[in-house]
């Protein structure tokens, strides 16, 4: 396949992927996590069918870093905000905290299965290990919202499932900031470690603040296209050349306007529809980057990890039992539900598979994408399971769109409606 | 093209945008002394980035002075190239073609689709008697000039009286060549209606066709010229009569399944224009159809053929916005200083003959179309500029002709270097003056239909 018969693929996959955004689209159709093409790319990478070779996919890197990170930078802009309410900050913190949790604890699992299951040195087992408890620590605010939009559920435990969904992303984005900075091939010299991550947020800080000023005090939706744009682009590539993270610097930037800016509810409900058309040949790409054989130790690292975040999530609900009393009613379905990760995750994986080539960044992006199909076989089910005996979900009640608190679907003002905008 | 959008900026938005600019020209040039492979290589990704930011701010400062913004994404691409502070390097811009081809494919549908036959229609007797002189008189005057400043053109001078008057007549056919893209920009960022933008308009897009005829024409008589053993061929003929036709028929096909596209879906058009400009150019160029005249016949069906006009104009400049900085910025980065400053004098001696022929034959052929004041006195002003046709034509001249080809080329860029820099700040300037300019519009230029030329003071 060629690269121009490529790129043609990936935009009809990217009109798809935005026809799922629009208004008209048929309720829930597509999984939350996007793991559909996920499958797909698989299909037709060199691993099956073959018809899009490793170089081919190669040549789209900067695509795929642009996508990601862009991604990234959407999360960070939507961060803090539920529809048409701001997150609290104790609920934003304790998100935090528990994403972390399950993160810190799938690391030090699986750091400890690799010593015994590997040949791996320090250095490296503490990027695989870290990285795999970045890439298992999100819970993917699409399946909340899939959930909500097909079964109409509305409640105290779904509002709190999409606080948390929401700021789970936190943390894998910080993560891969630290250990983008701390892997070998960046560009920053005997530099410390502290200084590369100082760095990545700096840039991402400070482009932000750029882009906050330009904006003004008058939104213009022509114009913050170009200055969003510009200032994305300049941290995401200056960070990609440095061997840094652009999801961290992204992140960064899109939390610095979400945060300064006057316009960040106009901002959101700009960039938000955009998430879906660029993750889809994100997705499709990842799933052609994928190679089942990148270590010997990659299965031990897919089955510990999965096994640990299984045990996490179910712990954590087990926490949540104790505060919230809907959570209690819920049981331990809660805990499966909060396993379903999005195509962040799988795009965190595939940029860590770009920037640490070999048995590391192919593992990790191995078990980002099993995080993500195990997430989509087990989540959803769960999710609805645990909001049916909490309540929120009530069997023949008439369906409502979900209140705004839950997280409605992406403005319909979209990017790809030239003409309403 | 960013184009004006709503209230006028104050004093303190101007101090941002400058402020914003230093921060970020200190943010790279910091990062770069920090770690030097920045230096070396900026990268694609910063380098779209730093381009459009800092095209677009340097454009909304010049704009306080009166240049166009069309000046300001040059200056910045001036600026950050290989030549001054090597952000962007030569690696980079060539990477960056992508960019290029897609905003190509945006110009010609938008040029395409500005184009109503009743507008036409209105301008139809203007714009023959101008092709017809400025073709005519252009072409001759301009290849008169070479040879007149041949004795210190390098790779002229040791030519024989033969050879030379090929060479010269090759360089009175790129002459007469404009450039739409550099129209459209200042058009897009003045909103401008009336008499001088619709006959500059008009007259750029219709020339665009004429001059890749002519240069078909002029390349089989100047063959057997400059070749001793060259003869006339007519195949040349066939070429492009095969690629005009095919490009037409293609464009045609393409405008109605658009069309068809914009009543029964209208929508994700951004996608739609994606595949369109980086999909559908690749395959065109395999199979030898020209791109521009494809898009361009395909805007102009979409726009006489249908509703669905306005629709795709406001589709385009949307995403326009944003790549067209990209393209003229990149347009800066590429200028060759070190070559325009070894060439400048000659260069810009053929650009002041070529610029009062063009005033001159204007003047003369509004005379004799019986155009109002208006284009009288300022429809010269749009075709100055000079971009990528004319430096896509002397490439096709270089490979054709490789003994001294790419000493043509070089003066080409050098002479284009110049009229891109000058030639929109004129324009702007006219249709300042004329009071065509509307700045204060914020909503997307109407096409330019001959109800707004009427609207428009008696010319």
């Amino acid at each position: 396949m060629s690269a121009v018969a490529l790129l043609l693929g990936l935009l009809v996959l990217s009109y798809v992927g935005s026809m799922l955004v629009s208004d008209r689209t048929i309720r829930g159709f597509g999984l939350p996590s996007g793991a559909e093409y996920l499958l797909l790319g698989f299909v037709l990478g060199p691993h099956a069918l073959g018809v899009l070779g490793r170089s081919l996919v190669s040549a789209f890197e900067p695509v795929l870093i642009v996508g990601v990170s862009w991604v990234a930078l959407v999360l960070g802009v939507g961060y803090g905000q539920i529809g048409s309410r701001r997150l609290r900050l104790s609920r934003a913190l304790s998100g935090i905290a528990f994403s972390a949790f399950v993160a810190a604890g799938v690391a030090g699992i699986t750091f400890v299965a690799l010593l015994e299951g590997s040949e791996l040195g320090l250095a490296e087992r503490l990027l695989v290990s870290g990285a795999a408890g970045a890439v298992s620590c999100e819970t993917t605010r699409h399946a909340v919202r899939w959930v909500a939009e097909r079964h109409g559920s509305r409640g105290e435990l779904s509002e709190l499932l999409a606080d948390l969904s929401r700021t789970s992303v936190f943390v894998p984005a910080a993560v891969f900031g630290v250990l983008f900075a701390a892997a070998p091939g960046q560009e920053l010299g005997a530099t410390p470690v502290s200084l590369r991550v100082g760095i990545t947020l700096g840039l991402g800080v400070v482009l932000g603040l750029v882009a906050t000023l330009l904006l003004g005090r008058e939104f213009r939706r022509d114009e913050s296209w170009g200055i969003l744009l510009g200032t994305s682009l300049l941290a995401i590539g200056v960070t990609a050349r440095l061997g840094l993270s652009p999801i961290a610097a992204a992140f960064a930037m899109g939390l610095t306007v979400s945060t300064f800016s006057p316009h960040r509810a106009d901002l959101k409900a700009m960039v938000a529809p955009s998430e879906r058309p660029v993750m889809v040949p994100v997705a499709v790409l990842a799933g052609a980057y994928l190679d089942l054989e990148a270590a010997p130790f990659l299965w031990l690292l897919v089955g510990a990890a999965f096994a640990a975040r299984l045990i996490l999530d179910l712990l954590r609900a087990g926490v949540l039992a104790l505060i919230v009393p809907q959570a209690r009613a819920a049981g331990p379905a809660l805990g499966l539900g909060l396993v379903p990760s999005s195509a962040f995750t799988l795009g965190c994986g595939l940029l860590a598979a770009i920037r640490i080539p070999g048995a590391v960044g192919g593992s990790v992006l191995v078990l980002a994408a099993a995080s993500v199909l195990a997430g989509e076989l087990i989540g959803p089910l769960s999710l609805r399971r645990a909001l049916e005996r909490a309540g929120d979900i009530v069997p023949g009640r008439p369906f409502e769109q979900p209140p705004p608190s839950i997280e409605p679907r992406a403005s319909r003002t979209t990017l790809y409606d030239v003409e309403r905008s | 093209m960013s184009a004006p959008s709503g209230a006028p900026k104050g004093v303190v938005t101007r101090l941002v945008q400058a402020v914003s600019l230093v921060t970020v020209f200190g943010l790279l040039y910091g990062a770069a002394r920090l770690a030097p492979p920045l230096r070396e290589h900026l990268g694609e990704i910063a380098a779209i980035g730093f381009l459009l930011l800092c095209g677009t701010l340097l454009s909304e400062l010049l704009e306080t002075i009166g240049l166009p913004h069309l000046s300001g994404y040059l200056l910045a691409g001036v600026v950050a190239g290989p030549h001054v502070l090597h952000l962007v390097d030569h690696h980079t811009v060539e990477r960056l073609s992508p960019v290029n081809t897609l905003a190509l494919a945006l110009i010609a549908i938008a040029g395409g689709a500005e184009l109503r036959v009743s507008m036409l229609k209105s301008v139809a007797r203007s714009v023959a008697w101008a092709l017809l002189l400025q073709c005519a008189i252009g072409l001759v005057v301009m290849a008169l000039a070479f040879l007149a400043v041949s004795r210190w053109v390098p790779f002229a001078r040791d030519l024989s009286i033969a050879p030379l008057i090929g060479v010269a007549l090759l360089w009175g056919t790129l002459a007469v060549s404009r450039s739409p893209s550099a129209c459209l920009a200042i058009l897009s960022q003045t909103r401008a209606k009336g008499p001088v933008a619709t006959f500059s308009l008009a007259f750029i897009m219709a020339s665009d066709v004429v001059v890749v005829v002519l240069m078909a024409v002029v390349m089989t008589f100047a063959r057997p010229l400059i070749a001793p053993d060259g003869s006339i061929s007519f195949a040349a003929f066939q070429v492009v009569g095969h690629e005009i036709l095919g490009s037409i028929a293609t464009g045609t096909t393409l405008g109605l399944a658009l069309a068809a596209y914009l009543r029964l879906v209208g929508k994700h058009l951004l996608v739609v224009l994606l595949a369109l400009g980086l999909g559908l150019t690749e395959f065109m160029r395999y199979v030898h159809i020209d791109p521009l005249l494809s898009f361009l016949t395909a805007g102009f069906v979409v726009q006489n053929l249908s509703a669905q006009g306005e629709k795709l104009l406001h589709a385009v400049e949307q995403v326009g916005g944003i790549v067209f900085v990209v393209f003229f910025a990149t347009a800066g980065a590429h200028l060759d200083i070190p070559l325009l400053q070894k060439l400048w004098p000659i260069a810009l001696a053929l650009c002041v003959v070529r610029g009062v022929t063009t005033w001159g034959t204007a003047r003369l052929s509004s005379r004799v179309a019986g155009d109002g004041p208006l284009v009288r006195r300022w429809g010269w002003s749009g075709l100055i500029s000079q971009a990528g046709l004319t430096l896509g034509l002397s490439v096709v001249i270089a490979r054709s002709f490789p003994d001294f080809g790419e000493g043509f080329r070089s003066l080409v860029i050098a002479a284009v270097a110049i009229n891109e820099l000058i030639g929109p700040v004129l324009f702007k300037l006219a249709l300042d003056r004329t009071g065509e300019s509307n700045p204060e519009a914020i909503v997307a230029r109407p096409s330019l239909s001959p109800v707004a030329v009427e609207g428009h003071p008696p010319d």
